[in-house]
């Protein structure tokens, strides 16, 4: 009984992935693209502004408190008006401002911007609850196409190892270090197709094609959920990335297109 | 101890396996037929002006339309491409739009022989360059089916323009647009 729970500690802590959400987990997962990378460090440039501010404000808020104590100095004084400190509060708060808004802006635009051409595109497209994938690059007609749904693993199921409500039966392929096009749309009602440690979160809109790009530094698993209260089983919907290499990538594809086509 | 890597160091790709390759162009070349080629070298220099650029501004645009067909791109270049092409003959719409969007990158056939599949994918088009890609995907689909229009249903020249509403278009969509097109009842210029 002891050893097994001690093999299956060593599994979990060696398969359990740092690439979905875990139990009490406050920070950022880890980056898994340049997106994340930016994201995370924005967010610490910004958190280095709100604690200055919060410091400064606490000061004041507890000096104020102390200073002015009902017992010890029951009458404050009376200032409705000082130029100085009202010009001193009014610019050096819009400069902090501008030193968030500069890399904000800076992150938003670099994240728009589609600057390379992608090198293979994926279709995520969301279903009442689940998720449809097509790898369409390599068709040679309108029928071929190497589609798969993505299931959850259902809550009693989950084998040994495998991340409760996370973990689904068809992944989604993906080669690392690879510009990539993720076409996210959807068949019935609004999802979203989010991903944390790449830094995706993209709405699945009926009707309309949002494209996001994504470039994977290293292989591995990495686990989102549907992003869009989309009815009953919004929960139970999630979405796995596998980043392999490139040759494992050209490999799986060919080995799930060829059967299909029929051609050798 | 040995100063970090910056960020840029960090994230850099290794020189070998750059990340793009789509090379529609090249592809084009090798599948068609010596027509096909001449009709490549006029447009040699145009792929140049693209190629020094990286990301493709109307700048590049203004500079590139004299070399090619001098009536008909200004046309495409513009972002309603499918409606105002509709005014243009068939004939002409097509190599027009060809030539639009395409970055041909030579250098890189290379490494990628080795694999089974070639990666590549319809390119980022400088007509489409939101997040919103529904209109790439439908220009795509109108393009091909011009293009087939003029030059007949199984030209080789279309192909590309076939690969590329395939890796844009949900299946579903090409297959109802497939039907309309059936029935008589597709809402594009067709
Ligand atoms: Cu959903």
């Amino acid at each position: 009984m002891k050893i097994q729970m001690i093999v299956r500690e060593w599994l979990f802590f060696t398969i359990a992935p740092c690439d979905a959400a875990e139990p009490w987990q406050l920070g950022f997962q880890d980056a898994a693209t340049p997106m994340m990378q930016g994201i995370i460090d924005l967010h610490h440039d910004i958190f280095f502004f709100l604690i200055l501010i919060l410091v400064f404000v606490s000061w004041i808020l507890v000096r104020a408190l102390w200073h002015f104590h009902y017992k010890k100095n029951p009458i404050p004084q009376r200032i409705v008006h000082g130029t100085t400190i009202e010009i001193i509060r009014t610019i050096f708060p819009s400069i902090i401002l501008m030193f968030i808004a500069i890399p904000s802006f800076a992150l938003l635009y670099s994240m728009d911007e589609v600057v390379v051409d992608p090198a293979i595109t994926i279709k995520a497209i969301g279903h009442q609850w689940y998720r449809t994938y097509e790898y369409s690059d390599y068709n040679s007609s309108d029928e071929q196409s190497l589609t798969f749904d993505s299931y959850m693993i259902p809550e009693d199921d989950p084998e040994l190892g495998q991340s409760r409500l996370l973990e689904v039966d068809n992944r989604v392929v993906v080669p690392a270090k690879t510009h990539i096009r993720i076409i996210v749309t959807s068949a019935d009602v609004l999802h979203s197709w989010a991903v944390p440690s790449s830094g995706v979160k993209c709405d699945a809109v009926p009707g309309r094609l949002n494209q996001t790009s994504i470039l994977v530094q290293r292989e591995g698993v990495y686990y989102g959920q549907c992003s869009e209260i989309c009815g009953t089983n919004h929960a139970f919907m999630p979405i796995v990335v596998e980043a392999v290499s490139r040759k494992d990538y050209g490999s799986r594809v060919s080995n799930q297109l060829i059967p299909q086509t029929g051609e050798a | 101890m040995a100063a970090a890597p910056s960020l840029s160091e960090q994230y850099s790709l290794p020189k070998d396996e750059k990340p793009v390759e789509s090379k529609p162009a090249e592809e084009a070349v090798v599948e068609t037929t010596t027509e096909v080629v001449s009709e490549k070298t006029e447009e040699a220099p145009a792929a140049a002006v693209e190629e020094s650029n990286e990301a493709p501004a109307p700048a590049v645009e203004s500079s590139e339309a004299p070399v090619v067909e001098s009536s008909e791109s200004p046309v495409v270049e513009s972002s309603e491409a499918p409606v105002d092409d509709a005014q243009t003959s068939n004939e002409d719409a097509a190599p027009a739009a060809e030539e639009s969007s395409e970055a041909p990158e030579q250098e890189e056939s290379g490494s990628e022989e080795a694999e089974e599949i070639k990666l590549e994918t319809a390119p980022a088009d400088f007509r489409f360059p939101t997040t919103n890609q529904t209109r790439h995907c439908f220009t795509r689909y109108i393009e091909y089916h011009r293009c087939t229009a003029a030059k007949g249903e199984d030209a080789p020249e279309c192909d590309k323009f076939a690969k590329f509403y395939r890796s844009l278009c949900p299946g579903e969509w090409i297959d109802r647009w497939n039907e309309q097109r059936e029935n008589g009842t597709f809402p594009g210029p067709l």
